[in-house]
This record gives C-alpha cells, sequence and structure tokens, in this order.
C-alpha cells in the first residue's frame, strides 16, 4: 500500500464519526476525500483552461478596471480642482499626496448608519444604487480593447446592446428620488427624466451614422474600419455633438442638472446615506467610464495605435487607455471652467439645436457614403 | 465671432492656474508671521499696574473682573476669553500701558473654565514651541506679477 | 411665523436653513414644476437684539456690538453710528482721521463686493475656481487690514473723534502696490467669468426690475443702480472725504441680475481708483479729536445715512444726558432688499433654478436683515 492510499484512508476514517455502520457512508466519504484531494489539481486545470477570460474579468476591463479608475479617478478629480482653485486638496492621508484619502472616505461611509425616514418605500431605495453602479458596468464590457480581448461578445450587434443597456441608467434615478419621498429629491427625478429625453435621440442618431459609414454593428469592425482615418474627422458635427452627449449622459457640468447642489440638495440623492451614498458616488464614475470609452471607440478610433515594440495587443490596450486618459482630463477642465445650465436652456439645447445638427450629420454620412468617398 | 471667443477664452485662463503656486498654508507645522499690532492674547505686566480699574469699566463685553491674587493686597484684572471680543479698548486706555497684545492665537482647551485667565497666567507667554510642537518655521507673504507667493522667514 | 395656505398644485419647498446654500435663512418657495409661484421669505433666523444692546453700553462700547452687524464690510456699518454719534455729541474730527476712515471703507466695499462676486459664481454651480480665487485676493486685503488696525475682520478702528492710530511706516507704499495687484488680478475675472458664455446663458435677463418698479419697491445699494437709477449717499450727502475723492456712481441700464454683478465689478475698480487717490493725497495733522470714554451725551435726535456695500444704511439715534444712547434704530439695506425679492417672483417668471442666481445678486446677509 503506497502512501497516498494511506494518507486518504486515514482521512476518511478520521472524518467517521464512532460506531457508525460501514459501507454506504464510507463509499459517500471517501468520494469526498477523493475530490479534496485532488482539488489543486482540478483548480490548476481550471485556471490554466480559462484564464484569459478570468484575467478579463478581474483585470481588465473587469472588475479591477472599474474600481481602480473610480478611486483614481475621484483623487484626481479632487486634486485637480484644488489646483485650480490655487489649494492643495487631500493633503495629510498619506504622505502628503492624500493617495490614501479615498480609502478613508470609503471606509467612514462604511461605518456610517443608514438612515430610513417614515414612509419611504424602502426596497427601490435601497436597491437603485446598486442597479445605477453595476448597470453602466454591464455596457462597459462590450467595449474591445484589442481584436481578441472584448469580455462580452455579442457579435454583431453590440452598439445597439451598449444603447439598449445603457439606456436603462435614467430610469433608476427617477426611481430612487421618488421613492425616497423627499420634495428635493422628487425634484431632482423628474429633471433627469427631461434631461435624458431630450438628450438620447441626438445621441442615437450620430451612434447610427457612425454605424453606416463603417458598414457594420459591431464595435470591433467599426474600429477596425478606423484604422486609416479617425471617424472624428469626416464626422465633425457628430464628433462634437457625441462629446456634448457623453457629459449629458454621465451628469457632469456643466450639465450635472439633476444633482445641482446650490438649489436642490444632491437631487435624487439627497436621501442616501453611508455605503449607499458610496455607490451614488462610484455610479456617477462607472457611468462617465462607459460612455468616454464608448465615444473614443466610435470616433477617436478605438485602440488603434501604432505598435509598440512588436507587442500588438498591450500596445493596443495602451493607446485605448492612453486616449481614455486624455479625454477625462478634458472633461476634468471643462468642469473647471464653465458655470451649469438651467434646465429649460439645456432642453432648448437638446431639441433646437442638438438634433437638427445630427440629423445633418447623418445625410453628411449619407452623402459620403453615396458619392463612394467610405 | 464673440460666442467662440466666450467659449475658449476662459480655458485659457483657468488651465494656467493649475500650475500655479497654491495659497494654503500647512497650519501645524507653517505659522504666518503676524504684524507688531495684531492682537492676540493679552499679557499683563504685574509690576505696574495700579489697579485702577479702567479696563473693567472700559470693556464692552464684561471679561474683565478684578481678583485677589495671593501674595499682594491690591486687585488684578482677570480675562475671560468666553466673552472677550479682541477689541482693544483695556490696552488703548489702560494709564500705565501694561496690559500689551501678544500674538498667541492658540487658546483651544476641552474644559471651558480654562479659558479664564487669571492674572499669573496672563503675566506668562509660553513659547511657541511647547504649545504648537510640529512648528517648523514661520511664513510671510510677497507678491510677484501674477501670483502671491509664501515663503519662509524664520525657522524654529 | 404664520405661513399663508398652500393653494392647489403647489408644492411648497422650504430652501430652508439646513441647505447648503440658502445661508442662515429659510425661504418657502411655492413651485409648480420648475416654475416659481410665490416666494415667502421667513427671516429673523439670527435675531441677536443688537439694538437692545445698544442701549446698555456706552457710546464707545457700543461701537463693538454694532460693527459686527455684516461682518464683511465693518468699516462702513461702524462709520455710520460713529458719525451719529459725533453729530449727537458735537465733538469734531480732524481731517487726517477722515481719510484713513474713507481708505478703510473702501477696502471694507472692496472686501464685501469680491465676497458677494464669489458667491454669485457658486449659485450659478461653478463651484471651483472663481469662489476661491476671490478668497485668495481677499486675504490679500485682509493682511493690509491687520497691519493697519491689528485684527482682520472686525476691527474697531473708529473711535468717537477719530481713528485708533496711524499708519505704520512704509503703508502707504504698500496700499499701493495691492491696488496694482488686484487690477491685474480683476482682468483675469472678466475674462473667466463674466464674459463666459454660460455665465452670460444664466445671467441674462433674469429677474429683471424696471426702473420704477426699484423706486416703488424701495430698493436700494447696487440693486438700485443696475435698474439705471444713480442714487449713492457718497455723491448726495457727503460724509468722511468723500466730497474731495473723484469717483463715478456706476450704474446699468439692463436691469438684470448681469447688471448688478456688473455694477459691483465695477463699483471695485472706483474702490481701487479711490485707495491710491488716499494714499497719494492724504494730508497730515492729528488722528484723534479729545472724547473720554465715559462721557456723557445730551438731548439730540440724529439720523445718519451711509453707503455700505449692500446699500443704504440709516442710523436713527436719539440721546440724551445718559452715557448709553436712549434708542436706537437701525434700517438696514438687507431688510429692503429682501422685500424686493419677494416681489421678484411675481414680477417676472423665475424657475427654480434661477432662485440661487437671484439671491446671489440682490446680495444678502442675514444677519444684518436680522440685526
Amino acid at each position: 500500500m503506497d502512501a497516498t492510499l494511506f494518507l486518504k484512508t486515514a482521512m476518511t476514517y478520521a472524518l467517521l464519526p464512532a460506531n457508525t455502520r460501514a459501507s454506504t457512508t464510507t463509499f459517500t466519504l471517501s468520494m469526498i476525500t477523493d475530490f479534496i484531494w485532488n482539488l489543486p489539481g482540478y483548480t490548476l486545470e481550471f485556471l490554466m483552461f480559462n484564464a484569459k477570460p478570468l484575467l478579463q474579468i478581474l483585470i481588465l476591463p473587469g472588475l479591477a478596471f472599474i474600481l481602480v479608475f473610480a478611486i483614481i479617478a475621484v483623487w484626481f478629480e479632487r486634486k485637480f480642482l484644488a489646483r485650480a482653485m490655487l489649494r492643495v486638496g487631500p493633503y495629510y492621508c498619506g504622505k502628503r499626496s492624500g493617495l490614501l484619502q479615498v480609502f478613508a472616505d470609503f471606509l467612514k461611509l462604511f461605518m456610517k448608519e443608514i438612515i430610513i425616514p417614515k414612509d419611504m418605500n424602502f426596497l427601490f431605495f435601497a436597491s437603485m444604487p446598486v442597479l445605477v453602479s453595476t448597470l453602466p458596468a454591464m455596457a462597459l464590457i462590450l467595449i474591445p480593447f484589442d481584436q481578441n480581448w472584448v469580455l462580452w461578445n455579442v457579435g454583431s450587434v453590440s452598439l445597439p446592446m451598449f444603447f439598449a443597456i445603457a439606456g436603462l441608467a435614467p430610469l433608476l434615478p427617477v426611481f430612487a428620488g421618488w421613492a425616497a419621498n423627499n420634495k428635493y429629491t422628487f425634484i431632482g427625478a423628474f429633471r433627469v427624466a427631461y434631461m435624458y429625453i431630450s438628450a438620447e435621440i441626438p445621441l442615437v442618431i450620430c451612434a447610427a451614422s457612425v454605424a453606416i459609414m463603417a458598414g457594420s454593428f459591431d464595435l470591433l469592425k467599426i474600429v477596425e474600419a478606423q484604422q486609416s482615418m479617425w471617424f472624428a474627422v469626416p464626422q465633425f458635427l457628430g464628433f462634437l455633438i457625441f462629446f456634448l452627449g457623453v457629459m449629458i449622459e454621465a451628469e457632469r457640468t456643466p450639465f450635472d442638472i439633476p444633482v445641482a447642489e446650490v438649489e436642490l440638495v444632491l437631487g435624487w440623492r439627497t436621501e442616501y446615506s453611508g455605503i449607499l451614498f458610496g455607490f451614488t458616488m462610484m455610479a456617477e464614475y462607472v457611468l462617465f467610464q462607459a460612455w468616454t470609452l464608448l465615444f473614443i471607440t466610435l470616433y477617436l478610433g478605438g485602440f488603434n495605435g501604432p505598435v509598440i515594440l512588436g507587442m500588438t495587443t498591450a500596445s493596443h490596450i495602451f493607446w485605448l487607455l492612453a486616449k481614455f486618459a486624455f479625454i477625462v482630463v478634458l472633461i476634468i477642465l471643462i468642469r473647471c471652467v464653465f458655470p451649469r445650465l438651467r434646465l429649460d436652456q439645456m432642453l432648448n439645447l437638446g431639441w433646437r439645436y442638438l438634433t437638427p445638427l445630427a440629423v445633418l450629420n447623418l445625410v453628411i454620412v449619407l452623402g459620403l457614403k453615396v458619392l463612394g468617398v467610405y | 465671432m464673440s460666442l467662440l471667443r466666450k467659449l475658449l477664452k476662459p480655458f485659457f485662463v483657468v488651465a494656467p492656474y493649475v500650475f500655479r503656486n497654491s495659497q494654503t498654508i500647512a497650519f501645524p507645522t507653517e505659522r504666518p508671521m503676524f504684524t507688531e499690532r495684531f492682537r492676540g492674547r493679552h499679557k499683563l505686566v504685574i509690576e505696574e499696574c495700579i489697579s485702577c480699574g479702567t479696563c473693567q469699566r472700559v470693556c464692552p463685553c464684561n471679561s474683565i473682573q478684578m481678583v485677589d491674587v495671593p501674595g499682594k493686597e491690591k486687585k488684578f484684572p482677570q480675562i475671560d476669553y468666553q466673552t472677550c471680543s479682541f477689541c482693544g479698548y483695556c490696552v488703548e486706555f489702560c494709564p500705565k500701558h501694561c496690559i500689551v497684545f501678544t500674538d498667541l492665537v492658540e487658546f483651544a482647551v476641552t474644559d471651558r473654565s480654562k479659558l479664564v485667565y487669571s492674572p499669573q497666567q496672563l503675566t506668562e507667554v509660553p513659547d511657541l514651541k511647547e504649545i504648537l510642537p510640529m512648528l517648523k518655521y514661520r511664513t510671510e507673504k510677497y507678491l510677484t506679477k501674477t501670483e502671491k507667493k509664501y515663503r519662509r522667514v524664520k525657522e524654529l | 411665523m404664520t405661513e399663508p395656505l398652500i393653494p392647489p398644485d403647489v408644492m411648497r419647498v422650504s430652501w430652508g436653513p439646513q441647505h447648503p446654500m440658502s445661508g442662515q435663512t429659510r425661504i418657502l418657495l411655492d413651485i409648480d414644476g420648475e416654475r416659481v409661484h410665490k416666494i415667502i421669505a421667513d427671516l429673523g433666523f439670527t435675531h441677536r437684539g443688537i439694538e437692545k444692546i445698544l442701549e446698555n453700553r456706552t457710546f464707545f462700547q457700543g461701537v463693538i456690538p454694532i460693527e459686527r452687524m455684516v461682518m464683511a464690510d465693518t468699516a462702513n456699518i461702524g462709520l455710520g453710528y460713529i458719525t451719529a454719534i459725533e453729530e449727537a455729541l458735537g465733538i469734531q474730527v480732524p481731517e487726517r482721521a477722515q481719510w484713513i476712515r474713507s481708505l478703510l471703507c473702501e477696502m471694507g466695499r472692496i472686501n464685501s463686493h469680491l465676497y458677494a462676486f464669489g458667491l454669485q459664481a457658486e449659485a450659478t454651480g461653478y463651484f471651483p475656481a472663481v469662489f476661491l480665487w476671490t478668497t485668495t485676493d481677499r486675504t490679500l486685503l485682509l493682511d493690509l487690514f491687520e497691519e493697519l488696525t491689528g485684527a482682520r475682520w472686525s476691527y474697531n478702528f473708529f473711535l468717537p473723534g477719530g481713528v485708533y492710530k496711524d499708519f505704520p511706516e512704509r503703508f502707504q507704499e504698500k496700499i499701493i502696490e495691492a491696488v496694482h495687484y488686484l487690477r491685474r488680478r480683476f482682468q483675469d475675472y472678466w475674462d473667466a467669468m463674466v464674459e463666459n458664455a454660460v455665465f452670460e446663458m444664466r445671467c441674462n435677463d433674469v429677474a429683471v426690475l424696471k426702473p420704477e418698479d426699484a423706486i416703488y419697491l424701495g430698493a436700494t445699494g447696487p440693486v438700485l443702480r443696475g435698474s439705471g437709477i444713480a442714487m449713492d449717499v457718497r455723491r448726495d450727502e457727503p460724509y468722511a472725504a468723500y466730497g474731495d475723492l473723484d469717483f463715478q456712481v456706476i450704474t446699468e441700464q439692463a436691469c438684470d441680475v448681469m447688471a448688478r454683478t456688473k455694477v459691483r465689478f465695477k463699483e471695485i475698480g472706483q474702490s481701487l481708483n479711490m485707495m491710491e487717490q488716499i494714499a497719494n493725497e492724504i494730508p497730515g495733522g492729528e488722528i484723534r479729536a479729545r472724547a473720554s470714554p465715559f462721557m456723557r451725551g445730551k438731548e439730540a435726535e440724529v439720523l445718519s445715512r451711509v453707503e455700505t456695500a449692500r446699500g443704504e444704511l440709516q442710523i436713527h439715534l436719539y440721546t440724551e444726558a445718559t452715557p448709553n444712547p436712549y434708542r436706537v434704530k437701525i434700517n438696514s439695506p438687507t431688510l429692503r432688499n429682501m422685500y424686493v425679492f419677494e416681489r421678484l417672483a411675481e414680477l417676472n417668471e423665475i424657475l427654480v433654478a434661477d432662485i440661487p442666481v437671484v439671491i446671489n445678486s440682490i446680495d444678502p446677509w442675514y444677519l444684518d436683515s436680522d440685526r
């Protein structure tokens, strides 16, 4: 009898309680011990077979990418805004740079009490922050980072899939604002509804014109069609409209009307406290990330760029992240410079200016397609 | 056209501010230099006081009381910093100029009765290094063409 | 306060004391969608009874509580009370003291207008930059105050009979250096803030107050001058060396929020000119006339008017032959401008998003209206 068989038998008998009948119990237990004994082998085989999807889910563009971006973006925005205001921003947490400040705030939010006012619909109220921060993440995983680095590869319908999922995102603040039984959140909720109704239409028309120029709805094929020239150049109008649309969808200044701190105390987010508030803060950044990545994929060439040192995958990922960082810094700078629009001015902008310009853009693309340029 | 100028010009005005000096003085390690006339905590020179009581009569906030001091016959002023408004009348109208201002502003205590300073406590002015052990240097401002900067004046 | 009944189809929101932008007041808004039907201002949260306090203090001691009415420009308010006392008791003030008083009043006015400008920037949602740039520039002025008077916010520099102390050495050069620095900075404000496309969208044609309405409702200060009427106490009844300084009364014809903001902005420029003129041309002489801190008054009734940064302040003083005044009645500018603010909802169509912008164009300081 060799050593492994001896040890396995010993384990089986060790798990048996005293004075039990043999045979079936022993057989079941020996199956269990067999499984536990082989577990490292099974795990290694699983990991080696599914290495790449696991890497994609956990690191890029999955969990780690979203969370790390949210943390870095909060820190960077606070520091950048502070420098524009001639202050220093977070200073003491983390040796004069404030890097640990975001963790400290997160930890503080975990430990706070969740205050539940009377007559509140708690089911809707508490489930909305979780949904509103995970739904844009579901849309984000459609974006291709390389030819064969797409986490959720739905093939030829990825662009409409993105709009379908991310288009549910505006509905959730409306529920949250109504469920909180508070006049301020109610005003914030119907402002969200007004804003998104007027902003979605130009966005969809511009995305459709990009799909027409590329000849397919698949995001991978759209990126491949931009290898010679980015779509920002022939579709300059669509580029500007989509840029404004990104800021509107992500609720950034100058369009952060539902969350206007000087009029309504944080709009639909007023009644949240504790970790639910932390989720709403994260939701803003996840939504921002999803729409900015889509913007880069449609208009700025996605992951195209010169290949560095012969590694195509790594250099594609690098170029996508570099463009992403540039657009994020630009949008934060726009926050520094402009005040906030009023709701009726934003509706005016959306219906009177953006929608006809988006249709004009579509006409130009159709013209270019007919003339055979593209 | 002017709409484009009004959209783009603010960028070029605000963006250089990111690269400028910040105006924060990191308090426990730096402290600004106050001027000579600065009104901080009072200091009493107890040998010159003639106990006339003018400071008590002139104080608008009723913060000064004349109290007994062990070891001397006359009464001397005690200042209650819960109500003192640092107006400077006691300093101005004292006939012997024995109450003066120092530049101490660190008063925080955890027990409110400690804010009533007896005449002996008013006579002694502790050193800054005892109150703020983390203090490293004092700063002063100066103006350049575009910004206001701070520089170290006195290392401690 | 007893609030009127809520009409049907209207939601009453309390823009109340627990709010990031309301200040120390409560304003009830009757809202229908985004449109505001009625504004009811519920003042009185910070009433401290300053008029009663002044009856229990002597003349010299009374200067301290009254300066804490508005902390941003304490000089103007203290000057109002002191000119009333000097007129009631017959004290003559030397000329150099009057010029130093004007210098402090103008510096206080710049301080207050910068603060109001920064709050206006914050109210339109422009939360970064401009609000804190104004704080930075105000620290420059506060350092000048500290050098002259010893305190940064509540200086108590004026006494009945003159001022407390003379200029320290090289102070006039420092004033001129600060004036040149601030003039360079204000070009940045004009480019980044006032000539900003989105700021103009928010502020043009909002809450228009026509000239006849302004006079009928009793507006004062920049609210009145933004509607085109040139009334300024420094020009109409000069006090404290304003007769010798040359400045212009700024008016704008547009009558909206942008006009009031521009009036405040250009008044800062006029104040800087006045500061430079004072630093160059101040006469010599004594700085204080003799007045005892325990003096008794005589029977008199005096009304004194000064122009603070928010408008015209009137102090009606009754004295008798006692060390304390008999009665002091303070008529503050913010109280009258809040009445104008309430009526603006009936004259114009104001949305909820406009409320902070309009309030900060009126520039209230709630301790001033509640005394």
